[in-house]
This record gives C-alpha cells, sequence and structure tokens, in this order.
C-alpha cells in the first residue's frame, strides 16, 4: 500500500461522528434554510443597536465629531459584541468540540466581567434630543442607523403617537407601525430577537445540565435511584408546563434570567427520559465496564466516556427544546407575564388584538417572527434526527 | 389486569402529592409570598376592621403558620381521609369519610369546588370535541402520505405539517379573532365567549319559519353534497383539478366581494389565486375517503348558502348551532398543532410497518396493497398513536389556557391564569391538582388502550 492510499484511507476513517453528522446535516435543504435563518437572527441580534437606534451613529456638531451611538451601548450591548467575535474567531480553530465551547464561556464570562466594570452609558436617556436638534439646524452633518427609532423610543416629541399602521405617518418612516405606545414595531422587533436567542439557548442549556445529570444517575445506577427520579420526572410532566410556568413567573418577579432559569426548570424532564433510556443501555457494555474497573470517577464514568455515546437522542431534542423554550417566552408575554419595559414578540402580538380595534401590523411582522424561528429550529431537528439516525441513512443509501 | 390498575391508581398518589407540594414551594418560597396581610392589601380599611379582616383570614386558612403546616393542613383539607375541622378552625377527630374540601377562593369568596364545576365541562368540552377530530384528520392525511412515500403529497404535506406544527396558537387564534371576526374584516364567528345571551331562552335545534323551509334548506343541501360527491369520485385527477380552480376562484371572488364591495381590485385577484391553488390541491387528492368529506362539507356550507339566498332563514338559530358557531375558531386553534404531530407520527408509524417482513409477507402471499395496508399494517400502525394520545391531553390542557384566553371563555385554563395572577393559592392548587389528575388518567388510559390493542403487551 503506498503513503498516499494509506492516508487517504486513514482520512477516510477518522472522519469523527460529529463531522460526520455535520456534513449529514448539510446535505439537507430542510437544514439549511433553518441554519440560515438562525444565522440572520444572530447577526441581527448582536448587531441590533447598529439596526436600530436613536442616536446617530456619527455626528458634526460645531465642528465636534461624536457618536452618541457608542456612547450608549450599554454593558449586555458589548458581551453580545464580544461573544459574536469570539464565536467567529473561535470557529477556525481546531480543537475538539468542547475545548472550544468551554474557552467561549470563558472568554464570554471574562467579557461580561470586564464590560460591566467598563461600560457606563448615560442614565438618562433623551431620545428625541438629536430630532429637536436637527430641526433646530444644530447638526451639521449626521448619519443615523438604518431604523432612525429605539426599542423604547416612545416618540415623545410627536404630540399623537399610538397605533398606527405601517407607513401611515407622513412625517416619519415606520416600516411595520408603531405599538400602542407609539414605538417603532421594527425596531421593538430586532432588539427582541435578543430575548427570544438568549432564552432559547440559556433556558435549553439550564434543562440539558439538569436533565443530562438526573437522567445519567438514573440510567446509570438504575433500582431505587431510578425509581424515585422516574417519579420526579413523572411529576414535572404531569403538571401541565404552562401551569407551572405561570405560577412561577406569577410569584418569582419577571427578569430575563429568573425567566430563563424557570423555563429551564420546567423542560428538563424530556431530557432526562432520553439520557436515561441511552445509559440505561450502555451500562452493561464492556467498555462502561471497564471504565468502572479502571477505578475512574463516577464523572469521568458518567461524562467522558458514556454521555458522547448516547448524545444522539439528545442533540435531536434539544433542538426541539430550543424551539419550545422560545415559544415558551412568546406565550408567557402574551399573556401579559413577560418582560414589563422591554421589547418581547409575544408582547407586541398581545396588543395586536388588545385595542378595540385590530392591529394587523402587530400580529403578522411579530407573529411570524416567531413562526420562522420556531420553524427553523424544528426544520433543523427533523433534519438532525434523519442525519443522526442510522436506520435512515442506511434505508436512503439502500 | 386488575392487580396492575390498582398498583398504578396507588402510585399516582405520591405522583399527585409531589405535584401539589412543587406548586406549594414555588407559592411559599416567592418573595412576598402570601399571607393575611397581602389579601388584605389594597382595600380601605380601618386599622380595627383591617386587623379583624386578617385574623379572619388567618384562621381561615392558616396563613400564619409554617409553610409546612399549611401545606399539611390542605392536605388534610382535600383528602377524604383525616381529620375533620371544626368550626374554630381547630382539628376535630379522626374520621374515614370526612369528603374533601378544596377550600375557598381568595379572590372569587366561593367554593373552589363549585367555581371548578362551573369552568370544568367547559374546557373538557374543548378538549373531547379536538381530540377525536385530530385523530380522524391526522389518520387521513398520515395514510394518504404514507402511501404516497416520496410522492409529491408526501414531500409537501411534510414541510406543511412540520410548518403548522411551528404555528404558535396564540399568533393562530389573534390571526383568526382579527381577521373573521372583527368588524374591519369578515364578520363570520363571534370574537368570544360560548353562546349569545339571547340563545338561553331558545330552543335547542334551530326552528324555521314554515315546514317547507326545511324541505328547501334539506333538499339544497343534499343536492348540492351528491353532486358533490359524484363529481369529486367520478372525474379524472387532471379535471378536479380544473373544477378546484374554477371553485376556488369563484370562492375567493366572493369573500372579496363580501369585504370590500366593490368588483375588482388587486385583493381580489390575491384571494382568488389563493384560493384556487387551495382547492386544486383539495380537489387533487388522491384518497377517496379525504375527498368524500371534502365534498360533504361543501355541500353543506354551499346548500346553506344557496338555501338563504331562496329566503329560507330561521325563526330562531337555536342553542346547538349557537355553540358551534361560537365554537369553530377556538377549536381549529386548539387542534391543528396536536393534528400536524399526529399525522406526522402516523405516517412515521406507517411507513415503518409498510417496510416490515410481514407485510412483505403478505404481499408475497399475494394479498394486494389495500388490504395489507389497511387489515395488516393499520392495526399496528396504532400503537404509538396511543402512547402519543397521552401526552395528547397535557398539551391539550395548556393550549386551551391561551385559546380560552383569546377567545374568553370561561374555562379551567382561563381560570388558571387569573387565579396565578391574582394569587389565589386555593385556586392555583386545586387547578394543578385537577389538571395532574387529568393528565395521570390520560396516561392510564393509554397504557390499558395499548394493552387492549396489542395482546403481546401483559401488564400481570
Amino acid at each position: 500500500m503506498t503513503e498516499q492510499a494509506l492516508n487517504r484511507h486513514q482520512q477516510h476513517r477518522s472522519k469523527p461522528w460529529g463531522k460526520q453528522v455535520l456534513a449529514a446535516l448539510l446535505k439537507r435543504h430542510s437544514a439549511r434554510i433553518g441554519l440560515i435563518w438562525i444565522g440572520i437572527l444572530v447577526v441581527i441580534a448582536t448587531f441590533s443597536p447598529f439596526l436600530a437606534s436613536s442616536h446617530p451613529l456619527y455626528m458634526l456638531v460645531d465642528g465636534k465629531v461624536s457618536s452618541p451611538l457608542l456612547a450608549h451601548l450599554s454593558a449586555q450591548d458589548w458581551v453580545w459584541l464580544a461573544a459574536f467575535i469570539f464565536t467567529v474567531l473561535l470557529a477556525k480553530w481546531s480543537r475538539p468540540f468542547w475545548q472550544k465551547l468551554l474557552l467561549w464561556l470563558g472568554l464570554v464570562a471574562v467579557s461580561a466581567v470586564v464590560a460591566n466594570t467598563l461600560a457606563s452609558p448615560p442614565t438618562l436617556i433623551i431620545y428625541e434630543q438629536y430630532r429637536e436638534m436637527q430641526a433646530a439646524g444644530e447638526l451639521d452633518q449626521v448619519i443615523y442607523a438604518p431604523i432612525p427609532y429605539s426599542a423604547k423610543d416612545y416618540l415623545r416629541d410627536y404630540a399623537n403617537t399610538g397605533v398606527e399602521a405601517p407607513l401611515e405617518a407622513t412625517e416619519r418612516t415606520h416600516w411595520f407601525g408603531t405599538d400602542e405606545n407609539g414605538a417603532d414595531v421594527a425596531s421593538r422587533m430586532i432588539h427582541a430577537s435578543r430575548i427570544a436567542l438568549g432564552i432559547g439557548f440559556i433556558a435549553t442549556g439550564i434543562a440539558l445540565v439538569i436533565g443530562t445529570i438526573i437522567g445519567g444517575l438514573m440510567g446509570y445506577f438504575s433500582g431505587i435511584v431510578d425509581i424515585i427520579g422516574m417519579r420526579l420526572v413523572e411529576i414535572f410532566e404531569a403538571i401541565p408546563t404552562l401551569f407551572l410556568l405561570l405560577s412561577f413567573v406569577a410569584f418569582f418577579g419577571r427578569s430575563i434570567y429568573m425567566m430563563m432559569v424557570i423555563i429551564g426548570i420546567t423542560a428538563w424532564s424530556g431530557y432526562a427520559r432520553y439520557v436515561r433510556a441511552e445509559f440505561l443501555k450502555l451500562r452493561q457494555q464492556d467498555f462502561v465496564q471497564a471504565a468502572v474497573a479502571c477505578g475512574l470517577p463516577l464523572r469521568s464514568i458518567l461524562f467522558r466516556h458514556m454521555l458522547p455515546n448516547g448524545l444522539a437522542p439528545l442533540l435531536v431534542a434539544t433542538s426541539f427544546g430550543v424551539a419550545s423554550a422560545i415559544l415558551a417566552e412568546a406565550t408567557l408575554s402574551f399573556l401579559g407575564l413577560g418582560l414589563i419595559d422591554d421589547p418581547s414578540w409575544g408582547q407586541l402580538l398581545n396588543q395586536a388584538v388588545q385595542s378595540s380595534t385590530f392591529n394587523w401590523w402587530l400580529a403578522v411582522f411579530p407573529g411570524g417572527a416567531i413562526f420562522m424561528t420556531v420553524f427553523a429550529y424544528n426544520l433543523l431537528g427533523e433534519a438532525l434526527r434523519d442525519a443522526v439516525d442510522p436506520h435512515t441513512n442506511r434505508s436512503r443509501r439502500a | 389486569m386488575l392487580n396492575y390498575l390498582l398498583r398504578r391508581l396507588l402510585l399516582m398518589v405520591p405522583t399527585l402529592l409531589g405535584i401539589t407540594l412543587v406548586v406549594f414551594v414555588v407559592m411559599a418560597a416567592a418573595p412576598g409570598g402570601i399571607s393575611a396581610q397581602t389579601l388584605v392589601d389594597g382595600m380601605e380599611l380601618e386599622p380595627q376592621s383591617r386587623k379583624a379582616l386578617e385574623d379572619y383570614y388567618n384562621k381561615l386558612y392558616g396563613l400564619d403558620q409554617p409553610a409546612p403546616v399549611q401545606y399539611f393542613r390542605w392536605l388534610n383539607n382535600i383528602s377524604p381521609i383525616g381529620f375533620e375541622r371544626n368550626v374554630d378552625g381547630t382539628l376535630g377527630s379522626f374520621s374515614l369519610w370526612k369528603g374533601s374540601d378544596l377550600g375557598t377562593s381568595f379572590r372569587y369568596g366561593r367554593d373552589v369546588t363549585d367555581l371548578l364545576a362551573e369552568r370544568l365541562p367547559i374546557t373538557l368540552l374543548l378538549n373531547l370535541i379536538s381530540i377525536p377530530l385530530i385523530y380522524a384528520l391526522a389518520i387521513g392525511i398520515g395514510v394518504q402520505a404514507a402511501r404516497d412515500r416520496g410522492g409529491r403529497f408526501d414531500v409537501s404535506s411534510n414541510i406543511f405539517l412540520l410548518g403548522l406544527w411551528s404555528v404558535p396558537s396564540m399568533l393562530a387564534g389573534v390571526l383568526f379573532i382579527g381577521f373573521f371576526a372583527s368588524e374591519q374584516y369578515w364578520r363570520w364567528f363571534p370574537t368570544g365567549g360560548l353562546m349569545r345571551r339571547e340563545t338561553a331562552s331558545e330552543t335547542f335545534l334551530p326552528l324555521f319559519a314554515s315546514f317547507s323551509d326545511v324541505l328547501i334548506a334539506a333538499a339544497c343541501v343534499a343536492v348540492l353534497t351528491l353532486i358533490f360527491m359524484q363529481l369529486l369520485s367520478r372525474l379524472s385527477t387532471s379535471n378536479r383539478r380544473w373544477l378546484g380552480v374554477l371553485m376556488g376562484a369563484g370562492l375567493g371572488y366572493l369573500m372579496a366581494l363580501n369585504l370590500y364591495g366593490h368588483w375588482f381590485g388587486m385583493l381580489h385577484i390575491a384571494l382568488m389565486f389563493l384560493f384556487a391553488i387551495l382547492m386544486r390541491s383539495l380537489f387533487g387528492l388522491q384518497n377517496l375517503p379525504l375527498r368524500l368529506a371534502i365534498a360533504g362539507s361543501l355541500g353543506l356550507g354551499l346548500g346553506l348558502a344557496v338555501a338563504a339566498q331562496l329566503g329560507v332563514s330561521f325563526l330562531q338559530n337555536g342553542y346547538l348551532l349557537d355553540r358551534i358557531w361560537h365554537l369553530v375558531l377556538p377549536i381549529i386553534a386548539l387542534s391543528y398543532g396536536g393534528l400536524a404531530f399526529l399525522a406526522k407520527l402516523t405516517r412515521s408509524s406507517l411507513l415503518e410497518n409498510l417496510a416490515a417482513d410481514y407485510a412483505r409477507t403478505a404481499r408475497a402471499k399475494g394479498v394486494d396493497e389495500e388490504s395489507v395496508l389497511w387489515r395488516h399494517v393499520f392495526r399496528n400502525s396504532l400503537l404509538p398513536l396511543i402512547t402519543v394520545s397521552a401526552t395528547l391531553l397535557p398539551s391539550l390542557l395548556a393550549g386551551s389556557v391561551i385559546i380560552e384566553s383569546i377567545f374568553s371563555i370561561d374555562g379551567m385554563g382561563k381560570l388558571a391564569v387569573e387565579a396565578v395572577q391574582t394569587r389565589d393559592r386555593e385556586l392555583v392548587l386545586s387547578v394543578t391538582l385537577i389538571s395532574g389528575l387529568l393528565t395521570l388518567f390520560g396516561y392510564l388510559l393509554a397504557d390499558i388502550a395499548y394493552a387492549i390493542v396489542d395482546p403481546r403487551v401483559s401488564y400481570d
């Protein structure tokens, strides 16, 4: 055998499972569409202050150049930007995925601390000052963001603002209309994409961690641990999740972090079931017995040896889980139990039928955004299920 | 079997305890929590009467006691076996038959049992109509998709169903209300509630002005239904499609005319186009029972419309018609998600069984494909559908929370939202208990049905 052939042979064999799944995934149109939409959403969420803001990106007053937009960036904005840059930088680095993930989490945590100590946006925000300065002719040069309205800019300088249909006002352009407070819907939707994405990822992450640990212990130890664990799973499955979410949110304030934790706590039972089923299958296998015989600590047996072999169903469930977490947040906001002043798609949708008239733009655009995002994750989950399932692959080839 | 049933029923008790415990802990651990002060808060009262009211609440609900004591107190109240409670709030003697008491709602000041007895039937009505509807349609679509594996219907229905599954039910509800119930667009359905006030004094069935009107209406419906059934069962696929295009365009035009009044415009074309495509795909279905169902509903709708044009009118709409009229939008909004999920499940389950060895054996024996599908494969494919039926009920219960809030139907879901928002402890606990109980019974029923359908499954 020549060296080249040997090389090719090795390359063929050594392709890791993750890469195989990714390649199988990218072959499917549905997965590509889903990933593209999620990608667009990530970009919009990261650059939302640059896309929609009342503060000019650049302005020239009395020969002095300033950028109120950059000055008004909050710590959260900086963290999003930093996280985006780290993701792009780490994507090309050839290291195992979990190493990159840990490094990414560490970098984001560091940047969160740095941003919170360094960033000090003005606490008193006057959105209309630039429009007034422009009207008075004080601005020599000015460049606004594509949508020149912030999410919480209620257009106080215009007399009678309220619900307006798209492009109804003559002196301003609101592509998607305004909501009942007079804020621009497009701007609110852009800023709300952060909440949707953040809730989706973090709530599912929390659920995944809880579910994996409980399910892993149940599957590995079986017996009495399993019986008690299954009762716990049953309890959380028998309470309609929405009731539990409602009582959690109503009794513990309404902050976004609380909401992530709550959605995570109520969603873990499904993952626990999957991990338990996989671990029950795996626990008798030779490699696990070998690991036990080596005297490895439980942590190592469970998470380094067993978990990677039981990852497939978890991966699929995660994708569907993100969709349902986003849906849960939208539902809570819709029922009036979401965040109070911060923009959210569900809360905009709620306003569509709140007043005596039906405002279609408040239903179609935010509702469409929720639908598209949930649909994207469901498409991805569906494609992932086909990609990780050896059964479908075999029948596809045959 | 009896043994198994008893064991399952006994196992329900700790689960139910756990459910209430979780909810109770959430409420007790909440900052601010629930105390006599929060209940009295907001009322304009003299200090003495405020104190008196607080004392009254403390005695009634035991709110001044530590949380575990409150929980056991509540448990003792709801369980039929326990200590009797005296009028002054102290515990009496132990009794096996004291009856359970779900307590009094903070907000309504009424017995929770009464409230639930009022609200629960409405939610159950919504769900019990939805479930058979979901199953019938889902099996129809799933069978059709599985038969046409890899074909156009299969691929397009797969994407369509996944999309349908992703539509949030609040979006569907809001759009339904906005477009089909508001003054601005088609005002075909009521915006909310379950009946008009006048209906309470009306007859059950619709009342016609004269007997000849009944005959005319019945004749219109019968003739049109028969014509549609004949057309949809006899014509070739391409002719059916053309018929669908024509009918869809006509319906779309009428709908636009109904809304805008003037004769022609861009929206007329858009609606005509939309309906033409919809009707073309419906009429082009390869499944005869599905087509006959479409023909039947078209005949019913158009027949009644024609009869109305001929001067037939109802003296009274009657209770039944009014109830159906109010239920159409909520039921659709409640059931489409489950429908999409079940149809996909039916398809994959059928495909798995169609490729199984026993199906191949049947084909090799010379059994025709229809018999293989219905007599051999279909029964085996029902198993996952039965398993899923257990999870269908909880998801419908959760869905009815949203649907009832949107359509302002006074069911248990709306009660739950109100109870949670006003921190009505007794009500929240009872609603959770009831829905948990319903869910667990759903699981149990599914397991029993599983054993009945599949003789290989035995629980002894």
